[in-house]
């Protein structure tokens, strides 16, 4: 019972800032204020009335759509080379394919800049790609090592013994049993290289501004709660979007 | 009798499965703080003639001899230590419930610790801002139940900072903390129960050194996002409080001092590493202790 009470304070403690957010959405006070006064939707228009916020989704989603791509494939590949590796050096390995997820963001920006002003790439789309796949593969990674976890080798070999070649093996019998793992590791890609926002401050070309580059602007320099409605959008799709899939994700893992 | 042939062609298959990432991180994160470490070594004269072709160390100590930086430092350090307990503190209880709990009421708690995570550090640092301000919602409640006569100062100040950084960083020391958890095996509990153990002392006995692995994981994690976060230290703190990670984003983007805010991101990553290295010798002895 305490437990209880305590964990509800927790759950409303980590939901407390989006549901501000979402609450200030519909204020009717030229500032986003809390709990909210009145109700109305002219923040959702003003988020489509000027072309800044819908230009910058579409450049965000077109870069996370490229770093997925890339992050998925690099990603399962090397999931699936783990999973079967024989000899030393597997725990080495995945080690350094996944450092990327405790490797400072700050740092990383900085050093591809450095990097980038060397080789050609300062301020190039292409850069930002390679920066955003570097930081979404590793989880694409896991969560296909997770579904890999409960499969059976078994099942490949059967294959191959029943006159399947590599191609076939791989696109009838592995992907289907792994499409879970693959699916949300790279919904989870998606989503974080749409979010990402501190390695693309320092790889953008001026001029060049993703949605959250935008938001962060908006919240640094305005007091418009169109941000908040920009905000409520994003939490919905996303919750949408993700948690369905992790769900069945983890009810497979979990039963 | 063909096994041989076939260990050997899985042998291969198997390394060029993993090459195409290994290359990738080699190139572009090895290879770029290679560039980084480079360019850390490089001279500078500020104002004048920007960036020198020296090789000195002059940037390190710039770094290390001025109080201005090593303040911002343990500042940086300081954070992250109170928002990896903090983390701990309230992720334990909420990774106790949901791990023992099961179908839709486990569920509907990763939905309460997902949703966060799936919503940007932008977004949710932008709620705090709204909900710490002195007119905010916390101090407004604070002071109509009247347990407060005059708003506690928290945004920009480090009270802000690590309450919205907690929120932020929660999800990631409840989803560690839950894995290791989910391990125990519950005849454990009826064992120990049986054997006469009292509630508190199962917890500090049985879960709390079982959870270990999960608890060094999620501090680890924990740890390194918040030394490094940018963006609620950005946001809440503003130019008033900075830390580590907003002052290399001074000197690479705003100031343009390139050499300075690489040795500034190689001083945080040893640092780092020395601080990780120590807990994780420090947990494995107690992991061989426990077990």
């Amino acid at each position: 019972m305490i437990l209880f009470l305590v964990n509800a304070i927790i759950v409303l403690f980590l939901a407390a800032p989006i549901l501000v957010v979402m609450a200030t959405a519909f204020t009717t006070t030229g500032y986003p204020v809390f709990p909210p006064e009145g109700f109305t939707l002219k923040w959702f228009a003003r988020v489509f009335e000027t072309g800044e916020f819908t230009d910058a989704a579409q450049l965000s989603a077109l870069l996370a759509i490229c770093a997925t791509a890339i992050a998925c494939t690099l990603g399962t590949l090397t999931a699936l080379g783990l999973s079967r590796w024989k000899g030393r050096g597997q725990s080495a390995l995945s080690a350094f394919v996944l450092s990327p997820i405790l490797f400072p963001t700050i740092v990383l920006g900085l050093a591809l800049l450095v990097f980038y002003s060397r080789i050609g790439l300062q301020g190039s789309f292409l850069g930002l790609v390679i920066g955003h796949s570097i930081i979404t593969t590793p989880f694409v990674v896991r969560l296909v090592m997770a579904s890999l976890s409960e499969f059976d080798p078994a099942v490949e070999e059967a294959a191959r013994n029943l006159g399947a070649g590599w191609w076939r093996t791989f696109f009838q019998v592995t992907l289907p049993l792994i499409r879970p793992g693959v699916l949300a590791g790279g919904v989870f890609a998606f989503i974080l290289s749409f979010d990402e926002l501190v390695v693309t401050l320092f790889l953008a070309a001026p001029g060049m501004s993703t949605l959250p580059m935008r938001i962060f602007t908006f919240v640094q320099y305005s007091s418009e709660p169109t941000i908040s409605a920009i905000a409520t959008m994003l939490i919905v799709v996303w919750a949408l979007i993700g948690v369905p899939l992790y769900a069945r994700f983890l009810s497979i893992r979990h039963k | 009798m063909t096994a041989a042939p076939r260990r050997e062609r899985r042998d291969w298959t198997q390394v060029l499965l993993v090459l195409p990432n290994t290359v990738w991180l080699l190139l572009f994160m090895v290879g770029a703080l290679f560039f980084l470490f480079l360019m850390s070594l490089r001279g500078y004269e500020p104002g004048g003639r920007g960036m020198l072709d020296t090789w000195e160390l002059s940037n390190y100590w710039a770094f290390i001899s001025d109080p201005f930086y090593l303040k911002i430092l343990g500042r940086s350090l300081l954070m992250a230590l109170w928002v990896t307990i903090g983390c701990l503190i309230l992720g334990f209880p909420l990774a106790y419930a949901l791990s023992r709990l099961r179908g839709m009421k486990r569920a509907l708690l990763y939905f309460a610790v997902l949703v966060p995570l799936l919503t940007s550090a932008v977004i949710r640092t932008f709620g705090w801002m709204i909900l710490l301000s002195n007119k905010g919602f916390v101090n407004q409640t604070l002071m109509s139940i009247g347990l407060i006569d005059s708003p506690i100062p928290m945004m920009y100040r480090m009270t802000g900072i690590i309450i919205a950084l907690i929120q932020v960083l929660l999800p990631f020391m409840v989803l560690a903390l839950d894995a290791a958890l989910l391990n125990i095996d519950r005849q454990i509990y009826d064992a120990a129960r049986n054997l006469g153990a009292g509630r508190v002392r199962i917890f500090f006995r049985v879960t709390l050194p079982l959870a270990l692995p999960g608890i060094v994981s999620g501090s680890i994690l924990v740890f390194t996002l918040a030394i490094s976060a940018f963006v609620t230290p950005a946001l809440v703190g503003g130019p008033r409080i900075p830390v580590m990670a907003t002052l290399i984003y001074q000197q690479g983007i705003a100031l343009l001092n390139w050499p300075l805010g690489a040795a500034i991101s190689l001083v945080m990553l040893v640092v780092l590493v020395v601080i990780l290295s120590a807990l994780m010798s420090i947990a494995s002895r107690a992991m061989r202790r426990a077990s």
